[in-house]
């Protein structure tokens, strides 16, 4: 089966899944779900489960990654071997070094290394259970533990993919839709300035379609981000 | 990258409370910390668990692949068992290949389980010589406060316990549990201030000398044993721990088969 061969939304517009074409998977959140972390946050996301934990932070070694003027943030995203369907090997792979990559440049962006001449961050996400967009729940969800570890940030990144399936644009895909759909377009938002610090794209979607894409995502960060604002005054979302 | 003189200090903290027969946390001396465990937690995975036990967290999670059987085994599936301790879960563990000792950690777990014969690898074979089930084993550890032994070993029975083989998947007939027969269970021990203690916290664990640990099958039979780190121990002190491990594993077992009304 290839792109478009598969139905996955009917003619009243209702996804495979039940949502409507701009409704976001349910979401829950979880603090302080890693005892000995110094921040971490376990966010559930349509099937999705993901554990983010924060280190530091401490001090940087070996010496050559310090900075003199700034902390280093150490991401790691990894997919733990039984959160897929088809078992994964242990280890690092092509993949998880871009995804853990572009999620550094992302955090990198929002929080404030200045404070921290010379040390380091580490932020650890691991998917324990992947449905499609664990990049999105994992910076997502690091950006919470961030927060929850205390350290400062100008804003939380709330991340999220929107897509097109059988020609249509919706929001937050989900496995099918992401296996089988035409285009997927995650983006990281920053919900106070509005500014973007994540993109990637892959598909075909034309101007249109882009910027149905884009609003989607725009308008599923500021509902996500008081997900997460609740979630760090109380400890979870929801209660 | 450990200060020598923080362990120095916690020893001798140790030292005396030992002396004063307690613990940092006011345990007993063999009384282990609360365990909660949960199945069925992981949806990718064809069996799952999750066991607590203080501020130690893991998951097991059981997946199948198919696997040409070895030549002189030719109607047995296999079993392969893994555990990961990952840098997610404690400040201590850095990004890398495995340690030495989440190695030790690791085979000490699959000898417990594999040598109790709990698995009946011939109930594995799906074409003699051609085909068979490999059942493999994930230990994961979400945050590491001591004794991940334990944890991992209760957590990796329970999963295999509750696992389903996945012959749908792989059109080979109905899904079907995966027959497990015994459940052996594994407590450690470690010396901390000159005594030994059941289930060490983090820091009893580095403030402390060697460790002992004991896998007792259904029946108490002994399934696997390892000692670790620098330390003698005496028969005396040895006899004793078995006779602890043979309370605590009938205890732990219990708890097993309680989640498991449906089967």
């Amino acid at each position: 089966m290839g792109y478009g061969d598969v139905q996955m939304i009917d003619a009243n517009g209702i996804r495979n899944d039940g949502r409507k074409a701009g409704d976001v998977r349910p979401i829950s959140i979880e603090l302080g779900v890693v005892p000995v972390a110094d921040g971490s946050c376990r966010m559930k996301w349509g099937t999705n489960d993901v554990i983010a934990a924060i280190y530091g932070p401490m001090e940087a070694h070996p010496r050559k990654i310090q900075r003199q003027d700034r902390a280093v943030l150490d991401v790691r995203y990894n997919m733990a071997p039984f959160s897929t369907s088809d078992r994964i090997r242990p280890g690092f792979n092509r993949r998880s070094r871009e995804i853990s990559k572009v999620t550094a440049e992302a955090l990198e962006s929002v929080v404030m290394l200045e404070l921290y001449p010379r040390s380091k961050i580490r932020v650890e996400i691991e998917i324990i259970c992947a449905e499609a967009g664990t990049r999105c729940v994992g910076l997502t969800a690091a950006s919470v533990a961030l927060a929850h570890a205390g350290i400062p940030m100008t804003d939380i990144v709330v991340s999220v993919a929107s897509g097109k399936i059988n020609d249509v644009v919706v929001c937050d895909l989900n496995k099918a839709e992401d296996n089988y759909g035409e285009a997927d377009l995650p983006m990281g938002v920053l919900p106070n300035s509005g500014e973007l610090v994540f993109l990637q794209m892959d598909g075909d979607l034309s101007p249109e379609e882009f910027q149905e894409a884009w609003d989607y995502n725009m308008n599923a960060a500021m509902v996500i981000h008081d997900y997460c604002v609740e979630a760090l005054k109380t400890g979870r979302y929801p209660q | 990258m450990s200060i020598p003189l923080v362990p120095q200090l916690l020893r001798s903290h140790l030292r005396e409370l030992a002396d004063n027969n307690q613990r940092l946390d006011n345990r007993a001396q063999f009384e282990g910390r609360d365990v909660e465990l949960e199945v069925g937690i992981l949806g990718n995975a064809e069996g799952s668990a999750r066991v607590r036990m203080g501020d130690t967290i893991v998951l097991a999670g059981v997946k199948f692949q198919t696997m040409t059987p070895y030549p002189d085994r030719p109607n047995e599936g296999g079993l392969m068992c893994m555990a990961e301790v990952r840098p997610v879960s404690g400040r201590q563990h850095e990004a890398g290949p495995p340690s030495a000792a989440s190695i030790e950690l690791s085979r000490v777990v699959d000898r417990g389980i594999r040598e109790s014969g709990c698995i009946d690898t011939s109930d594995l074979c799906i074409i003699p010589g051609e085909k068979a089930w490999q059942v493999i084993l994930d230990l994961f550890a979400v945050s590491d406060d001591g004794n991940l032994f334990d944890a991992f070993a209760l957590a990796g029975i329970t999963a295999l316990r509750n696992a389903i083989i996945p012959q749908e998947k792989f059109e080979l007939g109905e899904d079907r549990p995966l027959i497990v027969s015994k459940t052996p269970i594994m407590c450690s021990y470690q010396r901390v201030g000159g005594r030994f203690i059941f289930d060490a916290n983090g820091r009893e664990e580095l403030g402390g000398d060697e460790r002992i640990h004991i896998t007792l099958g259904d029946d108490n039979h002994v399934h696997s044993l390892q000692k670790g780190l620098k330390g003698a121990f005496t028969a005396a002190e040895f006899t004793e721990l078995m006779e602890e491990a043979r309370k605590k594993g009938e205890e732990l077992r219990n708890m097993v088969h309680s989640l498991e009304g449906g089967n």
